[in-house]
């Protein structure tokens, strides 16, 4: 109830006027009040204003479960309501009263931290999987073989990958780097999209950053961001990853320190700061850490001033602005300044900063939802022609890839789905 | 009143599962709208189709429970607050969408987003003018229902003047078409003239004939800062009486720009006490004409800047400006009453005059801006309603703009409408007999007063309003 009751000042502000429905991704699926901004706060406000009274049953966590968190409605409250903020705050108020689901716990604890148990079940997992699923067309992904649960008929799960990026020998070197004059000293935090999922981008990554002279430091006690905790509402776990992530770091006199996950530099930038920024013990270091961070599109084309290298290549490319590095970061200029400097041919595509669908947890708690979120933005996607649609977030690309297989008509080729930095 | 246990049976049988709700999480959601007011439904259904409405309509007559008709929800007078319970029919879901490019007509579901529709008709080079602020999150049908304006009514009218024709569930269940698909038709009286600003009381629209006009090629954004009022009441007179119809035609007051500087840094010249931002549109020749015009008529009316936006960046830096006024009013207060009066144009200085004045002797603060060109203007009285006291003289002062409004010969409502808010006022515009006669339009469509009650009329028992 008093978490709840924090919430209440923020959710008087709101005017009822509307505006932020129409931008809201979820809404404009459903068409549901109680999906839209306007309404979660007006429930998040009767909630706080009287407790258990309010009559709410089980539908009150899965509203609030199905927002991504992508932060439009924000951008378009002519009262400053946070809204993001509240539906945080309230997931986190019913985790603190009515506790997590056994399931979400373990795997914040234990799979989002290499070298622990789940870790191992994940390697496990990466050994099994061809036998239930079998690769798509382009190896953009998996496909179910069989008739699985808890995979819809159609889906393209993202692949695991046979060896994670924290366990290959050569990033395992980077661990430790000696200073070297001349050239900055750059800590990369791999986070678990990359780790997991797509090693390519952060081999990428190690690339492009010693091509322009500096080092990449790679620490291996990192863990996750803490994202997928935070949005679930377990705070608490959220701020344990970070102060692991803080001591990580710690040691390794880094001039900057990049991700190429934009929710894992939003984290890294502000989410800490908000977590650990008013406790004494950490204050000071978080401060420091966060005024390193800066995301790699930024890192490349401010830092390390990328430059055009001259050369001209095949393709049409199209840019996604993650919610996470758009509206939570404001960085919109560096990766469209990047594509264009590879050699690619670009053209924007109508809405682009239009959420994936995939955040804020929503493509676990309601996949089907979430799928329909992407279509519009996967026909965006197609009205350009591009044939590579390049963006800078792992979530992102896992969530277009399964959006383009699916809505892709069947004479067209399935437009390819990178990492901005893949193209350079 | 809550619905009895077999009603709400009988209203699961007419919808699918996921098309009704009873939760407490979904009737607290349709229980409001802008106006910041709060009643619960005790049912939300969500219509695909003209049929699901007709037998929930039916039943509410055999039953008596009241059906609340609602687009977006956006409305600023309560026209879709379910004020004493009942059945809330979202329409949002009945968003079909046709356009007969040979024609000009588009063949809409009510729920359709006007925003969505302007979308689609300017991709093929049509024009839908009808632009309410609302129009990225308002409803066709609540649209229609309210009578929208905006700030193009000045050269092209509001939503009534785009109606050909509806489809429309009548309070006992009867599907019917009015109007016609064609450019006249006078067979009958002209019910589609009458449903339009109904305000959900005669009938729910399910669909909607809609002219459209061919989307204009060009267009110029003016802005104009005058030191005097009445010089910027004068620029406006006379672009009217020069016979140069402007497609906006908006006007900021002084109060507004002190207001706004103090916490956005608006740009807009010190000294400033009206601001005019005009639009005009047409082919290239008609443009540039009506825009040397106009610069000319600001130049000898002492203007004290006028700028004419270069590009689309200026242009919308310069809407910008004018769609920040909200934000920044909200920080002097958190509580904004919105009145959409309309005067004669001539009569636009002794209106805004008389709103300071107003505003002085009432204590509160009043700012106005809106739609110059056709005299509606928009006065936020700002009040924290928090404060009762302030709260009153608030509503003194809302109940005195109306008084000065309808001396000057104008309406207490431009394109918000009467709902709950407006309903005590009504009897100061319209004569008793006037009343009667709607009340009796009212009475012969909706005998038992089940379809939206307690809207424009006081209350369906208190006749002498």
């Amino acid at each position: 109830m008093e978490n709840f009751k924090k919430l209440l000042d923020e959710a008087k502000k709101c005017v009822r006027c509307g505006i932020c429905n129409s931008v809201c991704p979820t809404y404009n699926v459903l068409r549901k009040e109680s999906v839209g901004p306007r309404g979660r706060v007006a429930l998040i406000r009767e909630r706080a204003t009287t407790g258990d009274g309010a009559g709410f049953g089980k539908e009150f966590a899965i509203d609030l479960k199905a927002c991504t968190l992508c932060g439009s409605c924000l951008g378009s409250c002519p009262r400053d309501v946070d809204v993001p903020k509240l539906i945080l705050g309230a997931r986190t108020a019913v985790v603190e009263s009515e506790g997590l689901s056994v399931g979400a716990g373990l795997v914040f604890k234990n799979f989002l931290a290499p070298g622990k148990l789940a870790g191992l079940a994940l390697k496990t997992a990466s050994r099994l999987k061809r036998l239930l699923l079998k690769s798509s067309v382009g190896e953009n992904g998996l496909l179910r073989r069989f008739s699985l649960p808890i995979i819809g008929k159609g889906r393209l799960v993202p692949n695991l990958a046979d060896i994670f990026f924290l366990d290959r020998p050569e990033v395992k070197k980077l661990a430790r780097v000696e200073a070297k004059e001349g050239r900055p000293r750059i800590g990369f935090f791999a986070g678990c999209g990359i780790n997991y999922l797509m090693p390519e981008v952060g081999v990428a990554t190690i690339k492009a950053v010693t091509d322009l002279g500096a080092d990449l430091i790679i620490p291996s006690k990192q863990v996750c961001c803490g994202m997928p905790a935070l949005s679930a509402g377990d705070r608490k776990t959220a701020k344990e990853l970070a102060i692991k992530n803080l001591n990580a770091f710690e040691d390794e006199d880094l001039d900057y320190i990049t991700t190429s996950c934009a929710t894992c530099s939003n984290a890294l930038k502000s989410v800490f700061l908000e977590l650990l920024g008013d406790d004494p013990e950490h204050q000071e270091r978080v401060q420091r850490f966060t005024s390193k961070v800066r995301d790699v599109t930024e890192l490349l084309a401010n830092e390390l001033s990328y430059k055009d290298k001259g050369d001209k290549k095949e393709g049409l490319v199209t840019w996604h602005d993650p919610c996470h590095l758009s509206r939570y970061q404001g960085v919109r200029e560096e990766p469209r300044e990047l594509i264009l400097k590879s050699g690619y041919a670009f053209k924007g595509m109508k809405n682009p900063c239009k959420c994936c669908g995939l955040g804020g947890g929503l493509v676990f708690s309601d996949y089907e939802l979430s799928i329909e979120v992407t279509k519009k933005k996967a026909q965006n996607i197609l009205s350009t022609k591009a044939s590579i649609v390049a963006t800078a977030c792992p979530g992102c690309i896992v969530q277009l890839r399964d959006a383009l297989h699916r809505y892709t008509p069947k004479d067209e080729l399935i437009p390819k789905v990178v990492h901005v930095l893949e193209l350079l | 009143m809550s619905l009895p246990p077999p009603i709400k049976k009988k209203l699961g049988r007419i919808f699918e599962p996921k098309s009704i709700s009873f939760s407490k999480e979904d009737l607290l959601c349709y229980s409001y709208d802008a106006t910041g007011e709060s009643h619960l439904p005790d049912v939300v259904v969500f219509p695909t189709t003209a049929e699901e409405i007709s037998l929930t309509l039916k039943l509410a007559n055999e039953s008596g429970f009241p059906v609340i008709p609602r687009g977006g929800g956006s409305g600023f007078t309560g026209g879709t607050l379910p004020v004493s319970g009942g059945v809330v029919i979202s329409t949002q879901r009945m968003t079909s969408i046709s356009i007969d490019q040979e024609n000009l007509v588009a063949d809409v579901g009510s729920g359709l987003l006007t925003g969505d529709l302007q979308d689609e008709v300017e991709e093929l080079g049509l024009f839908y003018p009808p632009d309410p602020t609302s129009v990225k999150f308002s409803t066709i049908g609540g649209n229609i229902a309210e009578n929208a304006g905006g700030p193009r009514a000045v050269k092209y009218g509001t939503t009534r003047d785009y109606v050909l024709g509806l489809e429309v569930v009548l309070p006992n269940g009867d599907i019917v078409r009015t109007g016609v698909k064609t450019a006249k038709g006078v067979v009958g009286y002209d019910l589609t003239r009458l449903l339009v600003g109904s305000e959900g009381t005669l009938g729910i629209i399910t669909k909607a004939f809609l002219r459209l006009i061919p989307k204009p090629k060009e267009k110029a954004l003016m802005y104009a800062v005058f030191g005097d009022l009445a010089s910027a009441a004068d620029v406006v007179s006379t672009i009217i009486r020069e016979k140069i119809t402007p497609s906006t035609l908006e006007f900021i007051d002084g109060a507004s720009i002190r207001c706004a500087e103090e916490y956005v840094s608006t740009g807009i010249k010190s000294g400033a006490e009206a601001v005019l931002l005009i639009e005009t549109d047409g082919t290239l020749k008609s443009v540039e004409d009506s825009t040397a015009l106009i610069k000319k008529i600001c130049q000898e009316n002492k203007v004290l800047e006028f700028r004419v936006a270069k590009d689309k960046k200026e242009i919308k830096d310069l809407w910008k400006l004018r769609k920040n006024l909200s934000p920044a009013l909200y920080k002097i207060k958190p509580t904004k009453i919105n009145e959409d009066i309309v005067v004669p144009r001539s009569m636009l200085t002794s209106l805004v005059t008389g709103v300071q004045e107003i505003a002085e002797a009432r204590g509160v603060l009043i700012v106005s801006f809106g739609h110059a060109g056709d005299g509606n203007i928009h006065v936020n009285v700002m009040i924290d309603k928090d404060d009762p006291d302030e709260a009153k003289r608030g509503a003194e002062a809302v109940s005195d703009v109306f008084d000065l409004t309808l001396s000057l010969g104008g309406t207490i409502s431009g394109e918000h409408g009467v709902g709950v808010t407006k309903a005590p006022y009504l009897s100061r515009e319209l004569s008793s007999s006037l009343l009667s006669v709607m009340r009796g339009i009212k009475d012969v469509l909706d005998p038992k007063g089940i379809l939206n009650p307690g809207k424009i009329f006081l209350s369906p028992s208190n006749k002498e309003n």
